[in-house]
Order: structure tokens, then C-alpha cells, then sequence
């Protein structure tokens, strides 16, 4: 370009030289084209090289360290008990991180780190200093007093990152409750799925989650009687040597679950066994045989009915044969039974009779009307839904009698036993609700005069049959055991049991459910039982007693021997 | 060659440019201590948070339980019994006793010390 521009000149200066001989070159001066010459030649080889230097800077690859982009996670609401306790909170830690490349002496830098963090390894911290990496984790998830105290000691090459991280401060205590989120900070189980599906999901897609805006999610759990329901299983599960237990508090009069749990369980901190196959929420996700906790329901249709009454009484002397099966009394007592006989003394061919005495369509309707056999609506997204027999027939009735034939998850069959204490059918809610709340979308299912059958029976059957283990003084506890045999390959099995207690108490005006299970428990000691009074039974008693007080049931020893009074 | 009003105009000016330069540099001051603030608030915030957190950690049931078992020997601690619970109206009266705390001396003196003041009632 230069060349080329010079020859334009010389070639102007030829052109000129016709013309004007040597004024022309005389008057700029002669020297002077050299000096601009010289003046261009520098300046252009000045912008060449910037020019040069940016293609160069252009094409050179840009330095790989420093923390790999911040993942933006989500804002969620605190998660809260009835009393304000925290279940879930989003907390904020600082990880440190290391960019070995701007390290000036990797052996200063770990002596300083390991002031403020003593529990550092020498030798493999050493080794990531020492790699040429780019960028190395150092410690995940500091204090901020941590945080604070490394800032001090002012090590070049090291940085912090901060994380949003979900945080359970109850671990497992109501770990399926509250549930679990994923690594986007998004609710994938329990309650915690929940809030999403109530528009919080949509909340964070636009950006609008403020976390000072998201106000906390109030459950109606009792962390304290959360507790005192979880410690009790998961010593009960190790005491009768069961392979699962779990425990339901529902409140009677206001539907509300006030503690649930179900062990084993996992802690949602460190959820790495979540998905494992024993790990299932099964007090209502868990389908099972209720066995004679049934026998409520079988004994309060039979009374609702108006077919029979506490007087009536069923012939149980000699075992039940329907077409190729014969039902047998566990208890047997060979002779002739009144309604509160068949109830305390779980009798199979009592309830079986009393089940008969309805019909089948009757038997039927009256379960479902207690929403036994439909799918539970709840908040909680771990419902499982019952099963029945497509077709009833007369044999299947007479086994629904005792619980067995038709699965349902033992939240429900709380929530049924709870209807059966109070009248009226109310879903139940992992959220707080009052008395009138509840009421207004209550459904009437028995009269009162089942009722007040209902509880007589239940303070009646604590008092003198299978459901003395659960009595607690004081509190006038009121229940129901079900051993039931489990289905192993088809067939019942008779060493594998599933166990079940409904408790009911106080008994003068029923203010609580609690429901436990045992699943297949094994003998405390060899020579003990292994039916539900010595195992469910226990560990229901155990809850009521630890927890009665926290519930505000006042004490009344005046009722104590109330029931036994009473003449049938 | 300046004339006064020149003069004047220069001095209204420069104090503009001064002033416009104070209050510029005023203004960023206020702005750095702004942020200054809300990056503590935001600190703070977070250490609230925390401490929140922390304190569910500390009083939780198990945790305490736990406590309770270990030095149940020491406190003497015991669950408590039903019975042990009761209403305020379930307590029984203390029963009233007035106890003399002259010890005898009000009598006697009550002759010479008798208040003076006579009121309608007491004659």
C-alpha cells in the first residue's frame, strides 16, 4: 500500500514535472514529503501492531479459572409446625474454592487454611494446590464465621462461592412429611411438593419468588409429638423386631394430622437412601390388610343399621363355612355372643355374622361411605389407592368383616376410625384447620347413637379385652387391636403378621386418633406374643402417655373405673 | 479591562462549579455508604437465617431427649406423671392465718398512741 502510494506520487511529480520544473518540490520544501513519509510509516506501524496484537488476543483462548458459573436456585417459603418451629428453611453457605494457578506458595496457604479449618488434609489439599488446575473445590459448605476468619488471613487465589441450600433442622423426625427437594431447589416429595402445585412453581418461573415475600407454610404437625411418634417406633421397630412401623395423631375434631411417621425412614440433609425400596412413607402410601381393627367399622354399620343393637346377640360356637372356607375365632369361646362380646373378644364369626345381618351391597356402600376403598384427598402426593374385590360376593363380605380381602392405607382407616368417634367424615390435612373449618365440609356418616355405641365399645375393649396394653392412667384410652395375617405367595401366612392399634382418647368426649403399626414383629423375647396388644398396642400406649399432656388433654382420674360400671 | 460585572459573573462561576463538584462527590459518598449498609443488611439477614436454623438444630426434641437421658442422674429429672397435673381451681385454698407481728405491743400502746383525728364513724 505504501509502494503503491509512493509510485502515485512519483508518478503526479513525472506528470508535474512538464509543467513546472523543480517550484513544485521547492515550494513544500523537498525534505518535507520525507518527513510526512516518515511520520506515516510510524503511525502505521504503530496501529499494526495494536491491530495485529487484538487478532492475536482475538484468536489466544481466555484463562479457564475462576468458580464455574453460580446456579441461580430458587427461593422456597419456610416450612413451620403449629407452633412456629422450624421443619425446612433455605440457608445460605459459603464454599471455598482455589484457583492453584494464582497460588503463590501452596505450603503458606494450607498452614493458614489449617488455622481456621483444623480438620483440613495436608496432604491432598497439597496435591490439588500443586495440580495446575484451573479451579479446585477446597471445602464445601462454611460458616460464615468460617467464612469470616479465612477472609483475614487474606491467601491470594482462594474465593468463596456462595450456595442456597434446602435445610431440615428435624432430620428424619418428619422427613416424610415435609418431603424432599431436588437439586434446583424444586419440591419432588411430601409437602414440599406440594407448595409447588400451589402456584409456587409458577412463582419461580416469572421470577416473582422473592424470599422476604414468601410467607411460611404452617402445618398442622406438632414437631414435639412428631418427635415423641417417631422415637416410639423406631424403638418399637428394634423391640419387636419388625421390618416397619409407623404412627398416626389425627385430631377427631378437626381432621388434622397432628404427627405421622413411618420408619425406616432417611435424613432429608442427606437423602442417599431415599429411594430405596423399604423406604416408603406407609401410613399412607402403604396398602394393607387392616385385619380386626376392621371389626369398627364391620360392628358400627351393623348398629348404624339399625338391624342389630348392643343386645343382639350371633352365634359363634362353631366355626363359619362358606363354600370351601371355614372362619375360625382366633380367641374362640364356643358359645354365644353379645355385639360388645364379639368386639372385645375379636371374634371372626361374630363380625362375619354381623356383616351378613347387613348384606353385601350394604357392607359395601357403607365402606366406601367411610372412604375406606377410595382414594384419600389430601395435600400429601403420597397417597396409595385401596383395593377391593371387582365383584363382591357373599364370602368376600364375610372376610372384609375381619379386615381381610381389601387393602387400605392406615392414614384412612384413622381417618374412618376417627368418623366412627365423632360422626361426621372429614378429610384429613397436613394443614391447619379449625373446628369450624372442618365442619363445614364434613360429611355425616353415622348417627349419634352409633357414636356413643362406638366409644362404649372402644373404653369397653381397653378396659376389659384385647386393648389393655394401650391404657394409659388418666387419659381414658379407648381401642382396637388387628393381628393380620400377611399374604405371602398367595396364601396367608402364619408367621407373618401385620399389626395395628387404634387408640381413641379421652373416651367421655374423643379428642385424638393415634394409629400404629407393626409390620411382620417378631416375639419380644422367645415365649412373648406377637400380636398387635403386645406390640402395636404398646407403642400406642407409650404415645399417648408421652405425648397427652402436649395434645392439652387434662388428666381425670375420676372416670377411671367408669366403664367397668357400666352394665351391658 | 475586567469590569465588575465580569468579575461577579466569574466568582457566580466558579462557586457553581464548586458547589455542582461538592455535591457530585457528596452524592457518591452517600451512595457508597448505601451500599455499604445494605450489604450488611444482607449479611445480617443471612446470619438471622442461620441463627434461626441453628436454634431449631439446638431445641430440637431429640436433641434434648437426648440431654435429658445424660444427665437425667444429675438434675434428677423425671417424665412427668398425670397425676402430678393439675387445674388452678383443683388446688385447695391456703387456709388464712394472720400472724401478730407486734407481738403484743399494739395493745398497750394503743392508749397513749390513739390516733387524735376523730372521723364520723369512730367516736
Amino acid at each position: 500500500m505504501i509502494g503503491a502510494f509512493l509510485k502515485r506520487r512519483r508518478n503526479e511529480a513525472g506528470d508535474d514535472r512538464s509543467i513546472i520544473v523543480d517550484s513544485a518540490r521547492k515550494a513544500t520544501g523537498g525534505r518535507a514529503r520525507t518527513r510526512v513519509l516518515m511520520t506515516m510509516a510510524v503511525f502505521f506501524g504503530i496501529y499494526a501492531t495494536i491491530a495485529g496484537r487484538l487478532v492475536y488476543f482475538g484468536f489466544q483462548d481466555p484463562d479457564q479459572s475462576g468458580p464455574p458459573a453460580s446456579r441461580v436456585t430458587a427461593a422456597r417459603p419456610d416450612i413451620v409446625d403449629r407452633n412456629g418451629e422450624v421443619l425446612a428453611t433455605d440457608i445460605k453457605t459459603s464454599s471455598l474454592y482455589a484457583e492453584p494457578r494464582h497460588i503463590v506458595d501452596a505450603d503458606e496457604a494450607i498452614e493458614k487454611l489449617a488455622t481456621v479449618l483444623p480438620e483440613i488434609d495436608y496432604e491432598q489439599t497439597y496435591r490439588k494446590l500443586k495440580s495446575g488446575a484451573g479451579f479446585v473445590w477446597l471445602q464445601r459448605q462454611l460458616t460464615p464465621k468460617q467464612q469470616a476468619e479465612i477472609l483475614q488471613l487474606g491467601i491470594p487465589g482462594i474465593g468463596f462461592r456462595t450456595e442456597k441450600r434446602r435445610f431440615y433442622p428435624a432430620g428424619s423426625t418428619a422427613a416424610y412429611i415435609v418431603g424432599l427437594t431436588n437439586i434446583d431447589n424444586q419440591g419432588i416429595s411430601g409437602m414440599e411438593k406440594y407448595i409447588d402445585s400451589q402456584g409456587l412453581s409458577d412463582l419461580q418461573m416469572s421470577g416473582l419468588a422473592d424470599p422476604k415475600d414468601l410467607k411460611p407454610v404452617k402445618l398442622s404437625i406438632d414437631l414435639r409429638v412428631q418427635h415423641v411418634v417417631h422415637d416410639e417406633i423406631t424403638t418399637g421397630m428394634q423391640r419387636f423386631h419388625a421390618i416397619a412401623a409407623g404412627a398416626v395423631v389425627l385430631s377427631i375434631k378437626t381432621g388434622e394430622v397432628l404427627a405421622m411417621a413411618s420408619v425406616p425412614d432417611f435424613d432429608p440433609n442427606n437423602p442417599y437412601n431415599a429411594q430405596d425400596k423399604d423406604r416408603l412413607n406407609r401410613m399412607s402410601a402403604g396398602l394393607y390388610e387392616m385385619g380386626s381393627t376392621f371389626k369398627s367399622f364391620t360392628t358400627a354399620m351393623a348398629l348404624d343399621s339399625g338391624k342389630v343393637s348392643l343386645e343382639s346377640r350371633f352365634d359363634a360356637t362353631r366355626p363359619l363355612q362358606i363354600g370351601r372356607q371355614t372362619i375360625r375365632d382366633f380367641h374362640g369361646k364356643g358359645r354365644v355372643l353379645s355385639v360388645p362380646e364379639v368386639f372385645i373378644f375379636s371374634s371372626n364369626i361374630g363380625s362375619a355374622r354381623e356383616a351378613l345381618a347387613v348384606g353385601i351391597d350394604g357392607h359395601r356402600e357403607f365402606l366406601h361411605r367411610m372412604g375406606l376403598l377410595d382414594r384419600m384427598e389430601t395435600e400429601l402426593p403420597e397417597v396409595a389407592r385401596p383395593t377391593e374385590p371387582k365383584v363382591w360376593k357373599q364370602v368376600h363380605s364375610i372376610t372384609v368383616a375381619f379386615g381381610h380381602g381389601v387393602s387400605t392405607t392406615p392414614l384412612q382407616t384413622a381417618v374412618g376410625c376417627a368418623a366412627l368417634m365423632n360422626g361426621f367424615l372429614m378429610e384429613p390435612t397436613f394443614l391447619m384447620r379449625s373446628a369450624q373449618e372442618a365442619m363445614e365440609t364434613a360429611k355425616r356418616v353415622v348417627s349419634d347413637k352409633t357414636v356413643q355405641s362406638m366409644r362404649y365399645l372402644y373404653a369397653l375393649n381397653a378396659e376389659k379385652g384385647s386393648g389393655r396394653n394401650a391404657r394409659v392412667p388418666g387419659y381414658r384410652v379407648g381401642g382396637k387391636t388387628g393381628t393380620a395375617e400377611k399374604v405371602v405367595n398367595g396364601r396367608y401366612s402364619k408367621g407373618k403378621n401385620f399389626n395395628a392399634y387404634v387408640a381413641a382418647f379421652p373416651m367421655d368426649d374423643p379428642q385424638y386418633i393415634v394409629l400404629t403399626i407393626a409390620d411382620e414383629p417378631q416375639p419380644e423375647k422367645p415365649g412373648m406374643g406377637a400380636t398387635a396388644a403386645s406390640n402395636a398396642g404398646i407403642m400406642a400406649g407409650n404415645i399417648i402417655r408421652r405425648s397427652a399432656a402436649m395434645l392439652g388433654v387434662e388428666p381425670d382420674f375420676s372416670h377411671e373405673n367408669a366403664a367397668t360400671l357400666v352394665s351391658y | 479591562m475586567f469590569r465588575t460585572s465580569d468579575i461577579v459573573l466569574i466568582a457566580v462561576m466558579v462557586s457553581a462549579a464548586a458547589m455542582t463538584y461538592a455535591i457530585k462527590r457528596d452524592a457518591e459518598e452517600e451512595r457508597a455508604a448505601v451500599r455499604r449498609l445494605q450489604a450488611q443488611i444482607h449479611t445480617e439477614e443471612d446470619t438471622i437465617n442461620l441463627l434461626k436454623a441453628d436454634w431449631s438444630l439446638l431445641t430440637q426434641p431429640a436433641r434434648l431427649q437426648a440431654l435429658v437421658g445424660r444427665y437425667q442422674a444429675q438434675l434428677g429429672l423425671e417424665p412427668v406423671d398425670p397425676h402430678q397435673i393439675v387445674q388452678i381451681q383443683d388446688l385447695p385454698m391456703k387456709t388464712l392465718t394472720i400472724e401478730d407481728l407486734t407481738g403484743g405491743q399494739m395493745v398497750e400502746n394503743d392508749k397513749h398512741d390513739r390516733d387524735q383525728v376523730v372521723t364520723g364513724a369512730v367516736r
